[in-house]
């Protein structure tokens, strides 16, 4: 919202208030601006672009000598300028081309030195005295785009009403010392009137502790002026009185249209807004004037549509289908909720959008309908998205404009249309009035608000008397009344927010300046706040992998739906953006893991050729529900990791990369506590079948042959049945194809969840006393079928040492070796290592020998297994 | 294991497509297939059935693409038995893998955890010396919390400003970590009538549907703050950030803020602070400004208070939401936001 600080000054001046915005320095204003109003974007110091403009009489106009179009000027600017030739009368010679220039008329001379107005922001151009064909021009005479005030460059820019010779453009036109302050407009969506010059410069005096005054015409009970003729009969059905709770119109005939006089022109141009027409600017200076969007017909066009002996305006919802030409030339199909403004058979107006071309006022319009309406703010504000138009009138109504105000409005405007353009009243005004009788009558949309002192301070931290806060509220043209402690408030009728108590504390607060309030601490208990432990057991994890050389990572939310079909996922399952930036950002993830990977490649071109990744993340399963919370969809928390290694760094007698990841697994199993005697690896071939469309999707991306279930003891669990926390591998050939990564690539992905809860139960038992006597090791190699795997021999020999007899020891059973000769393919050898220790004595060789021989024997029994 | 279809249609397209992928040892074609004119052609078929027709006609479709799912599956797990040899999964290491050549971690010296999570981690552990608890947001969220709870009506002019991603279902990945709001206010309203103030921190990830450049990210952090109690004032929530700021910042810095609008708070504040950097002598990190814009706040609006079960006649509090990414970038004068979530090594390795 741009606002001009000289036409503050005037209007409050014109309206007989004592505000001026002016009191202080413009910084100082500036910073209470945005302490108390809202954030100032850009100050513009727009005065300095007229500097040396000065207003001139053309007192001869001759033909060039030596051009067709040009003329020889003598002009007389009261012998202000200094340093310009001038003849034995004090004239001065300027060349003009313009075809509209000629002798008598008043214009805007810029003399040498001076920089043409519309090139100051960009290319300042200064002028000169120099020569056009032979004859000298001292500078130039200015058309409405040299001044910056427009875009017409046909003619000059001719200066209306008395003046004389030699006044300063700026002067003349309220522009000198004028500041243009930019006003965030996000700090209105809720305040309506300050998207009007009277609601901010309301709030500037209210802010700098000042009482303002609106002018009468705005607050007193206007009436619409009466018709002189009813030349122009005019009906308006409102078939739509929940969306359009107010509808004034009236006609007016004999109106002159043509160029707006130069105060209006200068009015709307320095606030950025491009002159058009008398009307169109009229209507356009009382919309940022109030805040209150209007639009004006050509009477005669929307009479032709029907062709009918009467003119007839209909609100209504738009017909099935029904197309509509906008006053910019776009065609819309309005929402069939929108609003659309008709005769009996044409629509004529997107309301409170843009109106239509058909009855766009023009050169030759003579008649016209003024339109004041309101809108439902919601409506409007649907309309314009789905429709795609964005209009001033629409950034106003979207707010809610009050319909309070429209009967002031119309009828001071009619006045300006008379004075500018000429015309009378010509028939009824009408006013379809939709709001509670109440609400008129009132003149407030809200019921008073009753508000105590101790309320307000409370919430605010401060000690105002009850003066005090009426004092900064009816700065603003509050009514209150106030009953010892009590205050009852009475916004104005063009205020839509203040409806209970705090809104009165936002108000008072504001206007009394929240940068000085008291800065006090809350009082705190002694309690200690409890962390978060799932965000704890992260944090836990973070030092865990990076600590182990690992990288963590974050990626997006949402990926491409071709990963997802990289890698098996089902995009059916995913949830899918309906208005996603691109294709790479349209799924919500199934699992975490694919993102990894697809970080892999780009880093092993880095350079790096061996590393490690992780990432916390959510992954989210169509149709699965939170389980504390079935209205929205359940998450499911995860750690995904990935390891890769480029053949460089991955030698092939390494073996299967799936150990190296699992060596992670194993050292954040051990470093979080949980239990590997709890844990157990299930291969992912064979024994499983995707029993749900989320585990479906966790192990979509592995390797069925080198892959496997990671499931947990948790306790409680049903029929201490294990659980699925997770899953390990190496990626399918498939996937490893598409996403380029290297041969040595594998990781895993548990659930996070599910490792904190299992973290938590171990604590205790984590801890073995150490016996007091020597520890003695030996060594047990057994000779087992290939398809016996490492797991089942470590645990029948780890079962039997617990069968024997091992009370009053501590026995630590290690791998040291799994080896398969060359020459016999169908067998393996593991060796594992028996570290034990007495609590009671000095173990001899013999006893351990004796625990291995029946560990062997246990071996021997079950697998067939050859001791070596 | 052949579906049996009624329709002569399907049961003739079932036959090409079975001839089409019999035979096939990889999924180079499962693509096209899939997506081919045999399968589209029976979907065109649809709309010129008779209406009682059509559900099942559909249901054919939908059983002849599963048949050939599963097909493709058996290709793929015969393709990955073929190329990849099983292994010994419970086993720590391979077979006649040298001692030396075993798995070992990566040198700690190799490893980094994430500038974003890491300064979270950091703020958390000052809101937690301050008497805060932390609650995580939610990354897909429905229209209720992250906008009706919080006193933004449908069709709000407000919720323009949060431009949201959609999904299909109409769900939405929310834009502000105030989207746990109403849930933190509901399930610790009852330790306000034991005398304890609601006193929770949210540090999320949170989603605009908004352009990327080196400013602009669609995926980012914030840290959501929410306080109440009986008697808490506009001024503690000033005196609280500003606390928080001197902290974290470990100097003393000055506070400005503007009047804003939000709708779930009132009065809406957005909140500065003197630029740390430069003691606001004007520097590259502030714009030369010497204020650093950082957060919006305000007083928790009494509807929102009042949607939890909170009576806020009696109770009062604030909120805030601050974004994380910026003080990080701030911090390490980090050039481009998009390196947050690049996933780039030669970016991430430098934060060890």
């Amino acid at each position: 919202m741009k606002i001009s600080v000289n036409t503050i000054q005037k209007l409050n001046k014109d309206n007989g208030s004592v505000a001026d915005p002016t009191i202080g320095s413009l910084p100082k204003l500036v910073e209470r601006i945005g302490a108390q109003l809202g954030g100032v974007e850009e100050v513009t110091p727009i005065w300095a672009k007229y500097n040396g403009a000065l207003i001139v009489t053309v007192v001869s106009c001759d033909d060039h000598p030596n051009a067709d179009r040009l003329h020889v000027c003598m002009i007389d600017d009261g012998g202000v300028a200094h340093g310009v030739d001038r003849n034995e009368n004090g004239l001065v010679q300027v060349v003009c081309g313009a075809p509209n220039v000629k002798a008598g008329v008043n214009v805007v001379w810029l003399p040498p030195n001076v920089t043409v107005p519309s090139s100051y922001d960009d290319d300042p151009f200064v002028l000169e005295a120099r020569e056009l064909r032979g004859v000298v021009s001292n500078g130039m005479l200015a058309s409405p785009k040299e001044l910056a005030i427009g875009d017409s460059h046909e003619g000059l820019l001719i200066v209306d009403g008395p003046v004389s010779p030699g006044t300063a453009f700026a002067a003349h036109y309220n522009l000198a010392g004028d500041e243009i302050i930019d006003i965030e407009n996000k700090m209105f969506t809720h305040r309506p009137d300050c998207f009007g010059w009277l609601g901010v410069a309301r709030e500037i005096a209210g802010i700098q502790g000042q009482a303002y005054k609106s002018p009468d015409w705005y607050r007193a009970d206007m009436a619409v002026p009466s018709a002189t003729s009813h030349d122009l009969p005019l009906e308006v059905q409102n078939e739509i009185p929940e969306l359009v709770p107010r509808f004034m119109a009236v006609p007016m005939a004999n109106i002159t249209i043509g160029p707006s006089p130069v105060w209006l022109q200068t009015d709307l141009a320095r606030v950025g807004v491009r002159p058009i027409n008398n009307i169109v600017d009229l209507t356009n200076y009382y919309m940022l004037l109030t805040g209150q969007p209007l639009h004006a017909y050509d009477y005669d066009k929307v009479k032709a549509l029907d062709g009918a002996d009467h003119t007839t305006i209909v609100v209504r919802n738009p017909h099935y289908d029904e197309k509509l030409t906008l006053l910019n030339g776009k065609d819309v199909t309005p929402r069939k909720e929108a609003i659309v403004i008709a005769t009996e058979t044409q629509a004529i107006g997107l309301g409170g959008v843009m109106g239509g071309g058909n009855t766009e006022v023009d050169e030759g319009t003579t008649n016209i309908i003024l339109e004041c309406a309101s809108f439902n703010m919601y409506s409007i504000r649907k309309t314009s998205m789905s429709s795609g138009v964005f209009t001033d009138a629409v950034t106003r109504f979207n707010k809610g404009q009050s319909p309070l105000q429209n009967a002031a409005v119309l009828s001071q405007i009619i006045k300006d249309i008379q004075a500018v353009c000429g015309g009378q009243v010509a028939g009824e005004a009408i006013d379809l009035n939709h709001l509670p009788v109440e609400v008129q009558q009132r003149g407030s949309l809200y019921l008073d608000v009753v508000v105590s002192r101790a309320f307000i301070n409370s919430r605010l931290g401060l000690q105002l008397t009850t003066e005090d806060m009426s004092r900064l509220l009816t700065n603003v043209e509050f009514s209150v009344t106030t009953d010892g402690d009590n205050l009852t408030v009475r916004a104005p009728f063009w205020r839509t927010d203040i409806e209970i108590a705090e809104d009165v504390v936002e108000e008072v607060g504001r206007l009394y300046g929240f940068d000085k309030l008291p800065l006090e601490l809350p009082q705190r208990i002694i309690t200690p706040a409890p962390k978060n432990s799932l965000l704890e057991t992260k944090k836990t994890i973070r030092h865990i992998l990076s600590s182990a050389g690992a990288h963590e990572l974050l990626t997006y939310s949402f990926v491409h739906g071709n990963l997802l079909d990289t890698v098996g996922h089902n995009r059916d399952h995913a949830y899918k953006l309906s208005n996603a930036l691109s294709p790479d950002l349209q799924y919500y993830r199934l699992s975490i893991t694919p993102s990894l990977l697809e970080k892999v490649n780009a880093n092993i071109r880095a350079g790096y050729g061996e590393f490690a990744l992780f990432e916390f993340g959510k992954a989210h399963i169509k149709g699965e529900r939170s389980l504390d919370e079935p209205a929205v969809p359940g998450e499911k928390h995860r750690l995904a990791f990935v390891y890769a290694a480029d053949t460089k760094n991955w030698a092939t007698e390494q073996g299967a990369v799936y150990y190296q990841a699992n060596e992670y697994l194993m050292r954040l199993v051990d470093t979080l506590g949980l239990s590997r005697g709890k844990l157990r690896l299930v291969p992912l071939h064979g024994s499983f079948d995707a029993a749900n469309a989320a585990v479906d999707a966790w192990v979509a991306p592995y390797a069925r042959q080198r892959s496997a279930l990671v499931m947990y003891t948790l306790d409680g669990a049903p029929n201490g049945s294990d659980t699925l926390i997770g899953v390990i591998g190496e990626y399918k050939p498939s996937v490893v194809k598409a996403l380029k990564l290297p041969q040595a690539t594998a990781g895993f992905e548990l659930d996070t969840l599910l490792l904190q809860l299992a973290a938590r139960q171990n604590v205790a038992g984590r801890y073995t006393q150490l016996p007091k006597y020597p520890s003695l090791s030996q060594d047990i190699s057994l000779k087992v079928s290939r398809e016996v795997t490492y797991q089942q021999v470590y645990d029948c020999i780890w079962q039997a040492l617990q069968a024997a007899e091992l009370a009053g020891m501590l026995p630590r059973l290690t791998p040291l070796d799994i080896y398969q000769r060359q020459d016999d393919a169908e067998h393996k050898q593991i060796t594992l290592r028996l570290t034990v220790a007495s609590y009671e004595k000095t173990l001899v060789d013999a006893e351990v020998a004796r625990l291995l021989d029946t560990a062997a024997a246990a071996a021997a029994d079950q697998f067939d297994a050859e001791r070596l | 294991m052949y579906m049996e279809y009624t329709y002569e249609q399907i049961r003739a397209t079932a036959n090409v497509l079975r001839d089409q992928v019999s035979g096939l040892t990889d999924l180079t074609k499962k693509r096209a297939i899939m997506n081919g004119p045999e399968l589209r052609g029976l979907y065109a078929q649809i709309p010129l059935l008779e209406a009682s027709e059509r559900p099942q006609f559909g249901q054919e479709i939908n059983q002849l693409k599963n048949e050939l799912e599963s097909t493709f599956a058996r290709i793929e797990t015969a393709q990955e038995q073929a190329s990849v040899t099983p292994i010994d999964i419970t086993a720590p290491y391979d077979i006649n893998v040298p001692a030396e050549k075993r798995p070992t971690l990566l040198s700690s010296a190799n490893g980094s955890r994430h500038p974003l999570l890491v300064e979270r981690d950091t703020i958390l552990d000052i809101f937690y010396r301050m008497g805060f608890t932390a609650s995580e947001s939610r990354e897909i969220d429905d229209d209720y919390h992250m906008f009706e709870a919080l006193n933004f009506p449908e069709g709000h002019p407000a919720r323009d400003d949060y431009d949201t991603f959609m999904t299909e279902d109409g769900y939405i990945a929310p834009a502000h970590t105030s989207t746990m709001q109403n849930r933190l206010l509901k399930q610790y309203a009852p330790s306000l009538a034991k005398g304890q103030p609601i006193a929770v921190v949210v540090p999320d990830r949170v989603f605009r549907n908004e352009d990327v450049d080196a400013r602009h990210e669609h995926t980012f952090t914030q840290l959501e703050g929410i306080y109440v109690d009986k008697g808490v004032h506009a001024g503690q929530l000033m005196a609280t950030l500003k606390t928080f700021l001197t902290e974290y910042y470990q100097k003393d810095v000055e506070i400005k803020t503007q009047p804003f609008y939000f709708p779930f708070t009132e009065p809406s504040f957005e909140f500065a602070l003197s630029c740390p950097f430069c003691d606001k002598s004007g520097c590259n990190v502030c714009s030369y400004t010497g204020w650093i814009e950082l957060l919006g706040c305000g007083m928790i609006h009494p509807n929102v208070l009042r949607e939890a079960g909170i009576d806020p006649s009696v109770y009062t509090g604030f909120a805030w939401g601050c974004g994380i990414d910026r003080l990080v970038m701030m911090k390490y004068d980090i050039e481009d936001v998009r390196h947050f979530q690049s996933g780039k090594l030669e970016f991430l390795g430098q934060f060890k």
